[in-house]
Parts: C-alpha cells; structure tokens; sequence
C-alpha cells in the first residue's frame, strides 16, 4: 500500500507530493501550472565513495574498483535491443545521467509524451544488460572522459585538495576512477553492484513540471517491480579528524592560476540542511562583497570576481570551500583565516548578517520557480533525509549565533588545505 | 504570455513579457556595435564597469549592500559576439514583490539601479583599474578550458582577417592598452551609436518600464543605425590546418566546414542529424561505434555560413577521427539520412522549442535571436518551418559543405 503527504513551503504555500510507494521507492512529485517543461530524474544512493559495502545476507564486505557506479552509469544506456538513447529519441525527449560522490541519477526532460518518457526511464533503469562486449567497448570511451576531465584545472584543483583533506574516506578518488580500475570492471562486477544499490528501497524518483501526480503514480504503479529491502550497509574507513597535508601545488598549462582553499569540518550525521545553511550563510558573512577583507584582496588585485564560497558535504565528509582565481592564493588563505579569527574575538555584525541572510532566501525562492532546478533540488533534499521546501523555512530560522558557533566549531586553522592550480 | 516590441526611439527596441508563472524579474539591455579590433577592448572594460557600480552607488561595498538587501538581486554584464558583431549586454534579475517579507519595492529599486549604471556610469579610477583587471583575467582564463579553447582557436582561423576572428573581450594586448579615457570615451560612443535592445521579463505587464527608458535615452545624442548579422565568411582556397601542443593529456580537433546554402532550416537539421544529439552519426559512430571519443559533436553558425565539428581524441587517432568525421558527412551528401535520423532531430527540435517560455531567459534568448535574424517568428512557426523541411533539401544543402580549416591541439607526452 502506497502513502501520500503533501509538502508545503510555510513561506511561499508552494508545494510537493511525496509519496512512499508500495514498491519500496520514494516518489517525489510537483505539478508547476502554466510550464510546458517536465523533467525526471530517477536515482539511487550510490556514487563514487561507496566501494565497500554488504547486503544483510552477505558475511563479508565486497570492495570494487574505483570508477565503477560511474562505469555501471554508462553501461545502464545500453539494453539487450537497442540504446536507450534511441528509446528518447523516438519521442523527442532529451536524456542524460550523472554520477556524483554519493549517487547516481538518470534523468529525462520533454514538453511532450511525458508519460512515455516516464515508462522508457522506469523501465530501463530497471533493466540492466551487461556483456564482455559492450563492457570492454566502453573503456575506451571512459579513458577518453577521465583524460578530458584530468585536463581540467578545475576538477585538479578539487581532487588535488580532497587528497590531502581526507586520509581514508572515498571521496577522494576520482568518481570515473582510472584507466588502470576501470580495467578490472567486468559484466559480473557491474551485476553485483547493480543488484546492491539498485534496489528501489535505496531509490528516489523526483518528477516536476507540467504533470499530474495521479498519472505519475499510475505508471509507477504500472512500472515499479516491487523489491524486498536487502539490508544494504555501506561503510567507510575510519577518517582521522585532522587533515592529510596543508598545501599542494599542481603545475598545469592554464592561462590564469586558479585555487580552492577548504576547512575539514565534522561530517554531518543529522540535521543536514541546517548544517549546510548555516555553513553557507557562516561562509557569505566572510567572503562578504562588502567586507575590509574582500575589498583589500580585490583591490591589491590578489583576488577577481571569480571569488566565491561553498560547502562540499556528503555522507562522511564536509568541508567549506573558498576558490577563485589568484597569483598569490596563500595571501587569500591567510586573509580569510585572520577574518576567521576576527569573526570569533569581535562576534558577527547582526546588521550584515540579516541583510546576508535575505540574499539567500531569495535565491532559494527564485529556485522555486524553475522545473529542473526544483526537480533536482526535491532528489537531493530527500536523498539528504530533508524536506525539499526546508531551506527556505530554515534560513528565515537561523541566527547569527548559529553561524558564530559554526565558525568557531568548525573553521580551525589546522584543518585548513590549500590547493593550488599553478601556470607552467 | 503577453508579448510586445515597441520602438523607444532611433534603433532602441524595447520588448516585454509578462508571464504570471514567474516569481522574478529580468531585464536585460544589449547594445550592439561591429567587432572591431581596436575598440574591442574599450568597449568589454566599459561595459563591466556598469555593473559594477554607478555615479549614486559609487563603491562596490555599496553596490553589494544594496543588492544583498534587494533580496539577492544580481546585476550583472557581459561582452559577446555573433556574426561579425559585438555585443555588449547590462542586465539585472530579482525577485518579485510579492515575495518581499518587509514590503520592499524591490523592482523599483532595481531598475533605478540599472537605469543608473546605464546612464550614468561611473568612470573613477580604481574601479577602472578592476574592471580592466577582470577582463584581462577573464581573456587569461580562456585557456584554462580546452575545449572552449579549442573552439576559439577555431574560429581564428576559420575567420582569419574578418571582424569575427576576435574574441569578445579582444586580446590580453588590445586589453592591456585600454585607458580610463578611452574606456569612457568608447561608452559614450556606444551609448550614441550602438543598436539598443531591451528585454524585459516580469510576471506582470508594467508600463513604467518603457517609459522610463525611453525618458533616459531622450537625454543622449543618438547617430545609430540598425546591424546586419549576417557576413558570410569565404571558404579558403584549400583547407588549412593549425597545430598546438601542450601538457595535456588529451588532444581535441576542431574542423571548420563552410556551406554555400541560403537554405538554412535544412542546414540546422543537417547539423543535428550529423551531431548535435546521442543518436546522431558522430556520436552513434566516431563515439559508440569507434570507442574513440567522449565527445563528438557538431554546431553551427548562420551568421558566418560555418559548422563546427569538435571532439576530444587520442593523439593516435586523430587522423581516424577526422576521416570518420568527414566520412559522416559524405554520408548525408550522398543521401544516406533514414527515417529515424530525420524524425529524431526534428523532435528533439520541438522538444527544445517547446519548452520556450518555462524561463525568464528563455523569452530573451529567443528575442533576441530573432533581432540578430531580422526575422520575428515564434518558435512554433519555426518548427513548422522545420517540419516542411525534406531529406532532399538536407542532402544538397549538405553538397555544399566543404572542409575550411583544422585545428588540432596535441599532447606533448604521447609523443
């Protein structure tokens, strides 16, 4: 039997249908008047930091190769008769999927036949074939992305700073892997971590858009095979509290320097969005385009316009993160760890840290009104354990003691690591 | 969704839209000039400074204050080019009043805001100094992406010697020569001669808007004229080929084909049917077929009679890359378009021009497209258009591309 609960923003009075179905998936739905647009994604929570895991029948912990929930990913577009590009391509619908650190989504958006879309991407994502051949077919593929993806600073800039942010924890790793643990990937490997992860109790489907939640659930009901909950456990290693090493310089041929500069904070076991806002509103307070801080680094020219915070957080890891471009990128470091200290010895200014707080709310709401960013925004709120209107009702809620006690809590200078994307 | 263009005065478009569903506003203003190398520059640091701050918010601290307290108003700006065209475009997005928890006019003040940047920019010397130093960054960043970069290596020389060779903010040179005086003196010059286009979305129609743009553009001397788009580029005698190499680890190509075809619906699904989706032939085959690329994929450009093919490739098989790429195309020359192919890309055309309308941006892209075009047209008038089009009218459109200019971007280390 299939429950339903609507989801209101007290904020806003928008609102969303989630609904635990029979078949073990959580369905998430909003219907957006006067948008011609729909877009779907259809998820499960594994991504790259989950190489270690066990079903409750298992004895032992199976570790795979790093890379594979991406390879598997690629390998999902495949069916035993054709592509399932091909399947999109007959309706018009755009498709595509996306691997993260923690999950995995694949993904349609169309103005038209949404309801044949919605029955081609419940169907082949629970259809998987894999062979030696289209597995081998597809390394040569891959290898060409992960040299695409190792071109760039950005991406460098990330993975150089997580490698020496975190000893232990997966996150590290590079989520298309590499070309040598591609190569131990094989149809039976990809069997077993399809049988694990792909279970629809470890799934979310978020649909909005020019829709209606009755036909949505229908074709689930239609669709979904309903799946026993297999106890799926994952685990991580044990991750030490204090950080790898503090810098790391990569020289690489770019035309302008770039770096990411990133605390090692406590992973967050409960109240996830809380954390992250409060994060994200601690980290718009000290990168504050009005600050002495950012206006002296601009105008000493150490800093530009591509300045800019964010929290990076998942499951066993967070960390806030200042990047941009910059020449002198340990003069930023020590710029915002003296603003840090600053913040802690003077308290934060109440006055700022209102008008901080409606700039993110606006932002929130404007993402309201937006189909696939609501979409998205509904998949990773519930994948989060969260509601998808909470940030809006949660920032209204924070204090300036919140974001003081995470500044103090959490931004230590011996968690600080500096990575450094250098011209050649 | 209401839709309106009015003439605000000599070559100033302004068009609104109001469309209930949104919660924001959008406004965006272009102002279109001819590429040039020499002004280039003048007119990308100018430009940047509108959006920085204005002769009542002279400091950027105060810019930000304000725009934080307008619920996190944006204001942004930025050079482009299409054709052998600049644009230079100021525009400012915001939430809606109604969603204003103290009561706040929030448009009002935002379009006070950006009428200020607007008409009354503030030329001073240390916001010059960033500015500059923003373009001169961003000019420098350029390279820190391949595939743009390769995109743009491309287009230089497929364009070489005409006004589209550069690029939308010129060079770190042209850049590094541009003065306080003639950034300021270039502003002027646009503000008097550039074509103006102004975009407006909201969900409700709101004629003060108009009309406070058209009273600001009645204060500056207007000598403009209204642009073409349109310069076809010449195909080069016989194909060149220009080679780079860096520490990369993978090398890209870009080949630069030139059509002689006035037919230009049957040149865009020419396009998509050879690679602009996951069914197309280069993806189908130099990607799923060859296992030789990540990417492989194919635009083009009406306002220069060019399409672009690019992909990411190992050194090793570049030449097989470019042979499979050239032989995809023969194959749509000698007919070889079935059913499906041309099926799939008309609706996925649809599909694109379907969703018209589900974003602020969406309304002024279009608009937008149709100025540079000379042409007013919905998107559902065009994608009837595009329905009548027939595989023979793709197949000769298609006889006449012919292969311009290679770039190739090697690694050093597969050497």
């Amino acid at each position: 039997m299939s429950t339903r609960e609507i989801i209101t923003c007290k904020r806003t009075g928008d609102t969303c249908v989630y609904v635990k179905h029979k078949s073990g998936l959580d369905i998430l739905i909003r219907e957006m008047p006067g948008f011609s647009s729909v877009y779907a994604l259809f998820g499960t929570k594994y991504g790259s930091i989950n190489t270690t895991f066990k079903l409750a029948a298992d004895k032992e912990y199976t570790e795979v190769p790093n890379g594979i929930a991406h390879f598997l990913e690629h390998k999902l577009f495949e069916n035993e008769d054709c592509g399932v590009f091909e399947l999109f391509a007959r309706t018009g619908a755009q498709c595509n999927a996306y691997t993260s650190f923690d999950k995995t989504c694949y993904l349609f958006s169309c103005t038209k036949n949404y309801t044949e879309n919605l029955r081609i991407l419940l169907d082949f994502v629970q259809k998987p074939y894999f062979t030696k051949e289209n597995v081998d077919k597809e390394q040569g593929i891959i290898g060409q992305e992960i040299r695409m993806t190792n071109d760039n600073p950005e991406w460098r800039v990330l993975f150089n700073m997580l490698r020496c942010m975190y000893h232990a924890h997966p996150v590290q790793i590079d989520i298309a892997g590499t070309e040598e643990s591609i190569a131990k990937i094989d149809a039976d490997l990809l069997y077993k971590c399809y049988d694990t992860f792909y279970n629809l109790n470890n799934m979310t489907l978020s649909i909005a858009g020019n829709i209606s939640v009755d036909e949505v659930l229908a074709i689930c009901d239609e669709m979904l095979r309903p799946c026993a909950d297999k106890g799926l456990e994952t685990v991580f290693p044990d991750e030490p509290a204090d950080i790898v090493q503090a810098e790391i310089r990569e020289k690489q041929p770019v035309g302008a320097s770039i770096f990411q500069m990133g605390y090692k904070c406590a992973p967050c076991k409960e109240n996830f969005f809380k954390k992250e806002m409060t994060a994200t509103l601690a980290m718009s307070y000290i990168s504050d385009a009005s600050s002495d801080m950012y206006l002296k680094l601009l105008s000493e020219g150490i800093i530009n316009n591509t300045f800019g915070g964010e929290i990076f957080a998942g499951d066993g890891f967070f960390s806030a993160i200042f990047s941009g471009e910059s020449e002198s990128p340990e003069k930023v470091r020590d710029a915002i760890a003296a603003e840090v200290r600053r913040i802690i010895a003077e308290g934060i200014d109440e006055r700022v840290f209102s008008r901080i707080k409606k700039a993110l709310y606006g932002g929130y709401v404007r993402q309201l009104n937006n189909v696939t960013a609501f979409a998205s925004i509904m998949i990773n709120a519930h994948m989060a354990g969260c509601k998808p209107f909470d940030p809006v009702d949660i920032v209204s809620e924070l204090t300036a003691a919140d974001a003081l006690e995470f500044i103090r809590n959490e931004l230590t200078e011996d968690k600080i690591v500096l990575s450094v994307i250098e011209k050649m | 969704m209401d839709h309106k263009r009015t003439e605000l005065g000599e070559n100033i478009g302004f068009t609104s839209f109001a469309d209930k569903k949104f919660n924001t506003c959008f406004l965006c203003v272009y102002m279109i000039t001819e590429m040039n190398k020499e002004t280039v520059s003048d007119y990308a640091v100018a430009n940047s400074i509108t959006s920085t701050v204005n002769s009542r918010i002279r400091t950027i601290a105060a810019m930000n204050e304000q725009l934080s307290e307008l619920y996190g108003a944006h204001l942004d700006s930025y050079a482009n080019r299409r054709g052998d065209m600049q644009f230079l475009t100021l525009s400012g997005s915001w939430l809606s009043n109604r969603f204003a928890i103290e009561g706040e006019d929030i448009t009002e003040k935002m379009l006070e805001i950006i009428t200020d940047c607007l008409f009354e920019p503030l030329f001073d010397e240390d916001i010059f100094k960033l500015s500059k130093k923003n373009i001169l960054d961003c000019i420098d960043a350029e390279f820190n992406d391949k595939r743009e970069y390769t995109l743009k290596k491309a287009r230089s020389i497929a364009f070489k010697g005409e006004p589209a060779e550069n690029s939308s903010c010129g060079t770190r040179e042209s850049a590094e020569a541009v003065t306080t005086d003639s950034a300021r003196e270039a502003y002027k010059r646009l503000m008097e001669t550039a074509q103006i286009e102004i975009m407006y979305v909201s969900p409700d129609d709101d004629p003060r808007v108009a009309e406070l743009f058209r009273e600001r553009f009645a204060r500056v001397e207007r000598r403009s004229k209204a642009y073409s788009f349109y310069a076809p580029s010449p195909l080069k005698p016989s194909p060149e080929l220009l080679t780079e190499e860096f520490d990369v680890r993978q090398a890209k190509i870009a080949l630069n084909f030139k059509y002689d075809s006035s037919d230009t619906d049957a040149m865009h699904l020419m396009c998509i049917i050879l690679g602009g989706t996951p069914v197309s032939k280069l993806f189908m085959n130099v990607r799923e077929k060859l296992s030789l690329c990540y990417y492989c994929a194919c635009r083009m450009n009406e306002f220069k009679n060019t399409v672009v093919v690019d992909c990411g490739v190992e050194k090793a098989n570049i030449e097989k890359a470019e042979t499979e790429i050239i032989r995809q195309l023969d194959e749509i020359k000698n007919g070889n378009i079935t059913d499906e192919e041309l099926q799939s890309a008309l609706l996925a055309l649809e599909n694109s021009y379907s969703s018209f309308g589900d974003t602020p941006g969406s309304y002024v892209s279009w608009y937008f497209d149709c100025i540079c075009k000379n042409r007013y047209i919905t998107p559902i008038e065009h994608m009837e258009e595009l329905f009548a089009v027939t595989k023979e009218r793709i197949v000769e459109a298609a006889k006449t591309v012919k292969l311009d200019s290679t770039y190739r971007m090697l690694n050093k280390e597969a050497e």
